[in-house]
Parts: C-alpha cells; structure tokens; sequence
C-alpha cells in the first residue's frame, strides 16, 4: 500500500472505450501523479475528450478502470468524483442565473460548502463586482473565471480542464494560464489539462500524456529540468571525444574559476559530447575545449521542443 | 434525504428563476378571470328571475313526472330520485344549488385544468432537454449526486410545478368567482344522497377537491409523458409538440381505437375516471380497476425508460 500523499491522484488501469464494434479508447494506461500540471495531448479524434469524459463518469468505460483518490469512478463514483473540479470543454453555465445562483446550485450538490465558501471561490477569481449579475451578461473571459469558481468550489484535489483555452483570446488564454499558475503553486492542486495547442502545454505543464488512435504513445516530462528553466541538453561535437571528456571532468574536480563550474554530468558517444548547461555556461565549456587544444566542430541544443516530440511520435497528422 | 432535498431546491430555483414561468403563471390566472367572467350567470337570469328556489321547485316537479313514465331505465330512475331528494332538501334548508354560487364556479374553473397541464408539459419539456441545450448537463452530472436521484428530483420539482399551478388556478377561482357570486354561500354543504336515498351534507372543499383531484391524473400522465420525451429525445420542442398533440388529440383517438377490442389499452381511454362515477365506461369490459391497473403500466413504463436512458446515457456531445 502506498501512502495517500505519494499515491498518484489519478489511476488509468486499460481504460477501453468501445462505440458500436470501434474501438475508441484500446487498453489505456497511466498514473497523473499529485501536485503536477498533466497534460493531455493528441491529433484530434485520438480520444483526448472521451477519455476525459470517462474520467468525470459523463461516459461509460467499455473495460478497464479509472480511479480518482482511490475510489473507482465506476463502482464508487459519488466518493471519487468529490476529489474533481472539472471544466469540460466551454464551462457551460445557466445563462438565466446569476453567477452567484449558479454557484450556489452547485454548492448545494455537495456537502458542506456554504456561502463562506462561495464567497471565497468569487474572490479568487475576481468576480466580486459582477457575481450578482446574469451570466448572460458576462464575457467569455468573466465565464471561464466561473468555470474556474465551479470546479473550485468544493476544494477538489485535481482539477480538469478539457480545452479550456477553445475560444479564448491571447488574454483570456494568459490569464487561465496565470491563474492555474496559482492554484498548483500555492493551493498544491494537480491539474490535468487537454489542448490541442502545444505551445500552450509547453508553458502550462509539467508532464505530457501523448495519445494516438486511442492509444497511449508516451508520458514525457516537458522540461528535463524542473527549475532552472534555461538549462538544456548541449550536444558537442568535437575531433578527440575521450580527450574533451576528461579535460572537462577534470576542470569540474579543480574546482574550475567562477560560473560554468561543476559536474556538467558529461556522457560520451563517439566524439560527441552531451552535456546540461545553461547558456553561459556552454560559452564558458566552450572556451575550456578550444583553450584546452580541441577543436569544436558543432554546438547545438539536443532537447527538442515539445511540438518536435509531438511530430516524431505521431507522424505529420495535423494537430489542431 | 437532505442530499435529495437540496437537489429539488436546486431544480425548483432553476423553474422559478426564469422570467418564463412567470409569465405562464400570470397567464394562467388572467385565463381562470376571464372564463370564470364569462362563465358567471346574473342572478336575474337564472330561471326567468324568479330566483333558484322557483327553478328548483320547476326541476323537482319536471322529475316527478318523469319518474311516473313506466318507460324510464332504472339507473335514470335512481338518478331522478335522488335529484329529486336533494332538491327538496335544498328547499327545506334553504341551500341553493350549486350552479347559482360561487362553487358551481370554482367547480366549471377546473375544467381549465387542462390549461394547467400545457403550462406543466412546456416546464417538463425542458426539464432535461434543457440541461442538454445548454450543456450544462456536463458540469450538472460530475456532482457527488447519482443520476438517478437528479431525475428524481427534476420529476419531483416539475410535479410540484403541476401542484403550485393547481393551487393557483383554485384560489384564483375561488377568488374570482367569490367576487362574482358574492362570499356569501361560501360555507355552503355539498349535499350528496347516500345508497339508501338520504341526503346528506358533506364538505364542499372536500368535492372540489376530489373534482380536482380526478383530473389530476391525466394531467400527472401527460406531463410524465413529456418528461420521458424530453429525457429519452433530449428535445424540449418533441416534448412539448408530442405531448400536446396526444393530449388534445387523445380523445379523439380513444373513440377511434375503442372500436377494436385492443383499443382500451389507449392510455387515453383510460383517463377520465369519472365516468366509472356514472356508471357508464367507456367499452366492454372496462372497469375502474382496470383503467386504474392500465394507468399504472403506462406510469411505470414511462418512469423507467426515463430512469433507465438516463442512467446509462454517455453525455458526449
């Protein structure tokens, strides 16, 4: 048994989806842990939406199984569905409501949240000024910030959002985004996002679930390296392979002169070098190499961006 | 139990938050005014002005003589009598007839029930049509809240609408129709002969109740109708068209099909209860327990495809 904090949030077990003899979803598989932004990626019609139905229990598994905190969404839906805030796609409200009322209607379907509470969810996303008017009145950008209210309501521990930025505006996309931001850093929610704009997943998430046909291609990190964001894989190539490793490891063990210093973490392939710097720092190792006598013949980033990663795994199909 | 409370107070505060009910409300009661106006007699017109004790006495002697033709059936003889008991009863005790008051009014005012089921059909069309239309059935379903017990609760508010609408159009008569006849008999008994021939007097609200209450049931079918529409077809228009149409049309209907042995299994056929009071079904073999038997099968068929396809729909559009 694993610890409820170190558990992961959400649990894929072959997930299969079945619609009149096609197989939508085939045998999906993979853990959301907790704390992380997760996102969703595929070409359209991969399945991206039905399995994230599946995952609120708006549609029915054909095999498999999804748990949430645990609890199976199919034999214990109303305990596992209590750990989801979900906005699936546009966060559809009752236009003839005030945001208020509606958030009301669904504070009412869940114990224990009272106007304190919706009071609080109205202040974290700003709606203060507007909250006792009509949707109808509202912009898409004021309806997103209530769909956020909705799906925070009742302090879920993850939160799903099936493209949320389909849309919006550049702005409406920054502030979504900027609000996210706050809940994972500071409320500690994890978040597991569809989109079919890469750009957007490359800023938002932590971690990518690729899916193809249905299926699951690959769960990737987006960043190698969580924090300091400019440091990437360098590829060097150079004309004595061997001779450039130990000059650098040596320079790292002396204790070197200033910035670039340190364990570079040197791999070595042939007379190629690959190595996680920043940016200064592949200036300064460069300038080690040359003053050591070995000629560079190529420096290039070997990290591939996201949407590169996405192409190489899913063949040239359009994305959005 | 308060988990299935605060979803009809949600679904209740959904019908009354909108700007549409109202106006079927306010529609229903200038309705229930105007036919109660048009429906309302002067006193001075009732039997050439001689007031209702003349008129009485005049159908209490016409029955007598009907009475002595050899000719009349028994259950008309039955009839007579006792019309002729409660119209000597009247006399004596001086209790007018109830078409010259305010209740002959509120009892004629229930034949706008049928006004009343429109009104229900068009909120029970959208009841879950609605929730589809809008999209909102998405962030509606991912509540701790079982399907099951959402429909329940949308079944339940939309009845309660039904009762609410009924409540209105009473009191709305009563009102109009005291206005008109003056309050003045509003104590009055309803006087009813027992099997024995005695006359006896029973509560008036209690008859216009139980007048009320027997056309409730088709109202209770047509808007469960509606709601298994409007569930199974997501459409509020089908819903609504649909029932509206088997409602008016269903009489009609009826008379067509009880030419065939298999047409008293027409939930139509089957609805007007007051006909087993008279003595007088509709076909052969029709008895009040088994239209009430029929009423049933159409009730649970209805209720448990609604429950059913609900359960089990994949919300995916």
């Amino acid at each position: 048994m694993t610890t409820p904090e170190t558990a992961p949030i959400v649990e894929l077990r072959e997930v299969s989806k079945t619609i009149g003899g096609k197989t939508i979803i085939d045998r999906l598989s993979f853990d959301v842990p907790r704390g992380e932004v997760f996102g969703f990626l595929g070409p359209n019609g991969a399945g991206k939406t039905t399995t994230i139905r599946m995952m609120v229990g708006l549609m029915a598994m054909s095999g498999g199984d999804i748990r949430i905190g645990g609890s199976s969404i199919r034999r214990d839906f109303e305990r596992a569905i209590r750990h989801v805030g979900a906005i699936v796609e546009n966060p559809e409200m009752y236009k003839f409501m005030s945001g208020y009322r509606n958030l009301l209607h669904y504070a009412r379907m869940m114990p224990g949240i009272g106007e304190a509470r919706i009071r609080e969810v109205v202040e974290l996303v700003g709606l203060e000024n507007r909250i006792h008017d009509r949707v109808k009145t509202y912009s898409l950008g004021m309806r997103q910030r209530l769909g956020i209210a909705q799906a925070l309501l009742h302090r879920p521990a993850v939160l799903i959002l099936d493209e949320p930025t389909n849309g919006l505006d550049p702005a409406g996309i920054r502030e979504l985004r900027d609000h996210l931001r706050v809940l994972t850093r500071e409320i500690g929610l994890s978040v597991i996002v569809s989109s079919h704009l890469l750009a957007e997943m490359e800023l938002m998430c932590d971690r990518v679930a690729i899916i193809q046909h249905g299926r699951l291609v690959a769960v990737r990190p987006v960043k190698e390296f969580a924090d300091a964001a400019d440091v990437r894989q360098v590829r060097i190539e150079v004309d004595r392979g061997a001779a450039a490793k130990a000059l650098l490891e040596g320079t790292a063990a002396n204790g070197g002169n200033g910035s670039g210093s340190g364990d570079f973490g040197v791999e070595l392939d042939g007379n190629e070098l690959t190595l996680a710097l920043d940016r200064e720092a592949a200036a300064e190792v460069n300038r080690r190499l040359v003053e050591g006598g070995i000629k560079v013949y190529g420096l290039q980033l070997a990290g591939k961006s996201l949407e590169e990663q996405f192409l190489e795994m899913t063949g040239d199909e359009p994305i959005a | 139990m308060s988990r299935l409370l605060n979803l009809l107070r949600n679904e209740t505060m959904k019908i009354y938050v909108r700007p549409r009910t109202w106006i079927l409300v306010g529609l229903l009661v200038v309705l229930v005014c105007t036919a109660s106006a048009f429906m309302h007699k002067a006193p001075e017109e009732q039997a050439g002005g001689l007031g209702w004790q003349a008129a009485v006495r005049q159908s209490v002697e016409a029955a007598k003589q009907d009475l002595e033709d050899p000719g009349v059936p028994d259950a008309r003889k039955r009839q007579l009598r006792s019309d002729i008991a409660v119209g000597e009863y009247s006399l004596a005790h001086h209790v007018p007839p109830l078409q010259t008051t305010m209740w002959g009014g509120v009892q004629s005012a229930s034949s706008l029930i049928p006004l009343a089921t429109l009104f229900t059909v068009i909120i029970a069309g959208d009841m879950v049509a609605g929730e589809f239309t809008w999209g909102t059935i998405k962030l509606l379903l991912i509540r701790p809240a079982s399907r099951s017990k959402i429909l329940l609760a949308k079944y339940m508010a939309t009845l309660l609408f039904a009762v609410a609408l009924l409540v209105i159009l009473l009191i709305t008569a009563l009102i109009v129709n005291g206005l008109l006849y003056g309050f003045a008999q509003a104590g009055m008994p309803y006087l009813k002969t027992t099997a024995e021939g005695a006359v006896r007097e029973s509560s008036m609200l209690l008859y216009i109740l139980q007048t009320y209450g027997l056309k409730l049931v088709e109202l209770v079918m047509v808007v469960t109708l509606a709601f298994m529409i409007s569930t199974v077809f997501r459409s509020a228009s089908l819903a609504i068209g649909l029932s509206i149409f088997i409602m008016f049309a269903g009489q009609i209907i009826s008379f067509m099909l009880l030419r065939y042995s298999w047409g008293k299994y027409f939930l139509f056929a089957n609805t007007d209860l007051t006909v087993y009071l008279d003595g007088q079904p509709p076909a052969e073999g029709m008895t009040a327990g088994f239209s009430v038997m029929v009423l049933l099968l159409y009730f649970l068929v209805f209720n448990v495809l609604s429950w059913e396809i609900f359960r089990r729909r994949d919300v995916a559009a």
